[in-house]
């Protein structure tokens, strides 16, 4: 008993809000929530040309590219910024193009090789 | 009419040290000179004697306002703006004319300092138009900087009278330098220059007093390779650029540091650019290469690179005719044509603006086809040990050595045009140092005096064996110097006289007695690229393709019609790349576009052996790519592909070739001179009878000789107003 | 009573004049109005132009796209002429007040922005980079 607290000690580093992974989790679902309701005004505020089902698409998407983060702190944060991001979606503080950049399709990918490069431009 | 002439009287007269330190190692060891103590505002410092007040101040960190005063310019002392007092002196001292004495205090701060400096300005502007707007100066002006912060906040002059301030009308004074001279305030800096460095009596002043006027006494050109540098000396607006005028302003531009490629010295230079255009070339301090001057050439060719510029490739098709095409394309016929040929049957020439990464990478990429053709456009012997010894074909005592040697001997080479800021440093040693400059060749003006030893070869074998009357002179030299044209050596007889001038150049360093890290021979190259492609092993010149007779050539930047499509088969098929559509261009069966040297980064190895960077300062137009990626890309295409798709890696395979390559700033000594003398068999060859002529005589043929100066329509205009100027009646 | 026995009137005249039931549809699909009034010209693209004081100023005259534009009708298919008359510039159509014809008079042609013959700018400017160009083979 006493050696785990020790170890906790150690190991414990002052929590942003959360103080384990259940109540992380709650955050993120919250979070998760919050957004998934607000998809269809973001769609009517902002005109944009996709559908609501689109929209919760992107953000399931956007969500599952953190899956593997662990860290309770890291977590905290990206929870803290992408509420930070709901209140300035919801709040109109963004512009068309701001939504827009969530759904990158025009955007071509780097080329790899170095001739490829070479076509494309200037400085590969 | 103010003479400052003869300038070394003027500096005795001062007891001034205007040479570094450095150029008086050829002197006994002279004992440690007492210090002086000076007081600087109540700070002591120590300098030697003979240092003036204004030097005394800057050791102590105190910067004096100055006009007139330049530090590699006899000292005039006429603007006042310098004036500081001096304890138990009556009046203000014009510090930089002044000798500091024991124990001397200077105040640089004080009252009467103050009154002194604003007074000078009060009375210089008083007669300077209020332009600042439409001057070309404006934002580097050293009188608008010094009348900030030295100058009063009020003036008392008032034109009761409605009379209007001085006026002088403007001179012309050729292609490249505006005069607007009412803005002169008569600082004699540029008339110093031309009579100094330039060794041009071109500019004086007439009249006294408010009629003064700085200009060149009748209407003519101001005829110096170095011209352009009274631009930069001029602290006001008196003096701009021609072509530069109205188009920026200093703090709209960017500056990129870099280096010149129009002669083989490498002068650094400063490259302003703004919106990816490059608009002004200034130069860099460089005591080992250019000090601070740069020739005309350099600063005004860069207009150059916005015309006839290569921005696309190009194939030919079916009827001759060549056409637009994109990378793919030109590639793919590149690829067809040299797939069926085999390695023995490419050859390459290199021309003179070649950065060493893409002559690195060409040099790879043939040799991995199996091809050993590679030669340089500008040719140099090959017989004996050639160019396999990297001191045969550098300057070895450097340009700054120059000022170390007490006899120079000049052998079918034209410095003051092939390298005018070589030429320059020649003239500071002649002035400075006694240097005694003897000349073989065609009698050429370098503007300083030299000793005319002929024009034709026999006066270099009599030189070699010592029965020449000048051979007394040379013998007796300490340091002796011995410098031979590259132009001299392009001759069928090359080989003879390089290896003639070498066994006289070994003689005299036995004779002379200097030591070993003194170094006699030396070669000056005309072109940037050819010191780092022999250091690859291009072989020099192009004997090599006329003999073979290859069926695909690769030129790349060779544009001085060396090999010709007549020299080929009939069938021959030729790439071109390089940035201006020049000669090789013109007889090409495939154009791909390069950059130019302000486009990219490279390597450029100068004629000391000095490899040094240029920086890219604007991307080059259109399709046009970084030449070592040209060569990087076909390679794949070709099959084989090239280990680096990096400039790092790049580099790292030019160090594995040669370190000197990558030891960028450092000029790396050479050696083997004796060796290079016994592997030196000129069997054969002898010497022919055609004096040595260099073929850059006069200003007009220095404007054009390579692509980019040649498409330059500035450069152009030189050429016109030089060849007027020839048949002017001043 | 007659006021509804005229509003049914009316409704059966238009009807009528637009073509019965399945071409009032039609014209209902077309330009989502249904209107009646006399015709005062055609112009030569073949458009229609009809008045009806009856309706208030501004709704009073109207024009009849020509079925060659299909649903791609649009504003400045209205030569000069007819537009002055149907935005109240005028009081009599062009078929009455004749126009005088200059010999500088371009034919009319509608707003081509959005199509392949819209008008581009060109830049004015020199380039900064005057590209070679490879010598003519004769």
């Amino acid at each position: 008993m006493a050696g785990r607290a020790i170890q906790q000690g150690v190991k414990q580093v002052k929590p942003i809000l959360s103080t384990n992974h259940a109540e992380a989790k709650r955050r993120v679902l919250n979070l998760y929530k919050a957004w998934y309701r607000h998809v269809p005004y973001v769609v009517k505020d902002f005109d944009v040309p996709i559908t609501v089902k689109q929209g919760r698409e992107k953000l399931r998407e956007l969500f599952m590219k953190n899956k593997h983060v662990t860290d309770i702190r890291t977590i905290d944060l990206l929870v803290i910024k992408g509420q930070m991001d709901l209140v300035e979606t919801a709040g109109i503080w963004k512009q068309r193009p701001h939504i827009m950049m969530y759904f990158q399709d025009t955007v071509n990918p780097r080329p790899p090789g170095f001739l490829e490069k070479f076509y494309e431009g200037h400085d590969p | 009419m103010l003479r400052l002439w003869p300038l070394r009287q003027a500096v005795s007269a001062a007891g001034l040290r205007l040479m570094p330190v450095a150029c008086n190692k050829s002197t006994a060891a002279q004992p440690a000179p007492e210090l002086v103590e000076v007081f600087v505002n109540d700070k002591q410092v120590f300098v030697e004697p003979g240092t003036t007040v204004l030097q005394a101040c800057a050791a102590a960190g105190v910067e004096i306002p100055r006009f007139c005063y330049h530090d590699r310019l006899s000292i005039a002392g006429n603007c006042r703006m310098c004036l500081v007092e001096v304890e138990r002196s009556p009046k203000p001292v014009a510090s930089c004319a002044m000798p500091v004495m024991k124990g001397m205090k200077v105040k640089t701060d004080s009252p009467m300092t103050k009154k002194a400096r604003e007074g000078v300005m009060e009375f210089l502007l008083m007669n300077h138009p209020l332009d600042c707007p439409i001057c070309d100066q404006g934002g580097e002006c050293d009188l608008q900087d010094q009348s900030m912060n030295f100058g009063s906040d009020r003036s008392r002059f008032t034109d009761n009278a409605f009379a209007g301030k001085r006026a002088v009308e403007d001179k012309n004074v050729g292609p490249l330098i505006k005069t607007i001279m009412t803005r002169c305030i008569h600082c004699t800096r540029c008339i110093r220059f031309a009579s100094e460095v330039a060794g041009v009596e071109d500019l004086g002043t007439t009249g006294r007093g408010n009629e003064m006027q700085v200009g060149t006494y009748v209407e003519k050109m101001f005829k110096s390779e170095l011209s352009g540098n009274i631009i930069d000396l001029c602290p006001v607006g008196a003096l701009t650029s021609k072509p530069y005028a109205f188009t920026t302003r200093p703090w709209e531009t960017r500056k990129i540091e870099s280096i010149d490629v129009m002669d083989a010295l490498g002068s650094n230079i400063v490259v302003s650019m703004r919106t990816n255009e490059v608009m002004r070339i200034l130069p860099r301090m460089n005591e080992e290469v250019n000090e601070e001057w740069i020739s005309d050439k350099t600063r005004f060719a860069y207009d150059g690179l916005k015309r006839q510029r290569l921005t696309t490739p190009f194939v030919k098709n079916q009827d001759g005719q060549l056409v637009q095409c994109d990378w793919e394309t030109a590639f793919m016929a590149i690829v067809q044509r040299l797939g069926s040929v085999e390695g023995n049957q490419i050859g390459a020439v290199a021309g003179g603006l070649v950065d060493a990464e893409a002559l690195t990478a060409l040099k790879d990429l043939l040799n991995r086809l199996g091809c050993e053709n590679l030669c340089t456009e500008e040719s140099f012997p090959m017989d004996g040990a050639g160019t396999d010894l990297r001191s045969n074909y550098l300057l070895n005592s450097t340009i700054a050595g120059v000022e170390e040697a007490d006899v120079l001997l000049l052998v079918g080479t034209n410095p003051r045009f092939e390298a005018p800021v070589f030429n320059a440093r020649i003239r500071k040693s002649w002035i400075h140092n006694d240097l005694r400059v003897a000349l073989l060749g065609a009698p050429v003006d370098l503007t300083y005096e030299y000793d005319h030893l002929g024009d034709s070869t026999a006066e270099l074998q009599e030189l070699a064996s010592g029965s020449h009357p000048f051979s007394k002179v040379l013998q007796s030299a300490k340091r002796p110097m011995v410098v031979v044209g590259s132009s001299a050596l392009q001759r069928s007889d090359g080989a003879a006289l390089l290896s003639t001038v070498s066994t006289l150049a070994n003689g005299l360093h036995t004779k002379s007695g200097a030591d070993k890290e003194w170094r006699v021979l030396n070669v000056l190259q005309r072109v940037a690229s050819q010191a780092a492609a022999l250091d690859l092993g291009y072989k020099a010149g192009v004997s090599a393709i006329l003999e073979t007779k290859p069926q695909v050539l690769y030129l790349l930047g060779a544009d001085e019609g060396a090999v010709d499509r007549e020299d080929l088969p009939e069938d021959a098929f030729i790439i071109y790349q390089g940035h201006h559509g020049d000669l090789g261009a013109q007889m090409a069966d495939v154009i791909l576009p390069g950059a130019a040297y302000t486009e990219k980064d490279g390597t450029y190895v100068n004629t000391e052996g000095r490899a040094q960077l240029t920086r890219q300062a604007v991307t080059p137009p259109g399709m046009a790519r970084n030449d070592w990626k040209i060569i990087r890309a076909l390679s794949e295409l070709l099959g084989t592909t090239l280990p680096f798709d990096k400039l790092q890696g790049l580099r790292q395979r030019m160090g594995e070739i040669s370190p000197t390559l990558v030891r960028v700033g450092r000029a790396e000594q050479a050696n083997f001179f004796q060796q290079a003398v016994k592997a030196e068999k000129s069997g054969g060859v002898v010497l022919s009878k055609d004096p040595l002529i260099p073929p850059q005589q006069t200003l007009k043929d220095f404007y054009m000789t390579d692509s980019i100066s040649r498409a330059s329509p500035t450069m152009a205009k030189c050429v016109q107003a030089a060849t007027e100027a020839e048949t002017a009646k001043y | 009573m007659a006021r509804y026995i005229e509003k049914v009137t009316r409704f059966y005249k238009i009807i009528k004049e637009n073509g019965g039931i399945m071409g009032s549809v039609r014209q209902l699909f077309w330009t989502d109005e249904l209107k009646t009034g006399t015709l005062v010209g055609v112009d030569e693209d073949g458009n229609k132009y009809y008045q009806n004081n009856m309706y208030f100023m501004g709704r009073s005259r109207w024009v009849q796209y020509s079925p060659k534009y299909g649903f791609d009708y649009d504003g400045s298919q209205v030569p000069p002429e007819w537009h002055r008359w149907l935005s109240y510039i005028s009081d009599e159509p062009p078929t009455v007040a004749k126009l005088p014809k200059r010999p500088w008079m371009a034919k009319h042609t509608e707003n081509p922005s959005g199509t392949p013959d819209e008008y581009v700018p060109y830049s004015t400017t020199r380039p900064k980079i005057e590209a070679w160009q490879p010598p003519v083979q004769k």
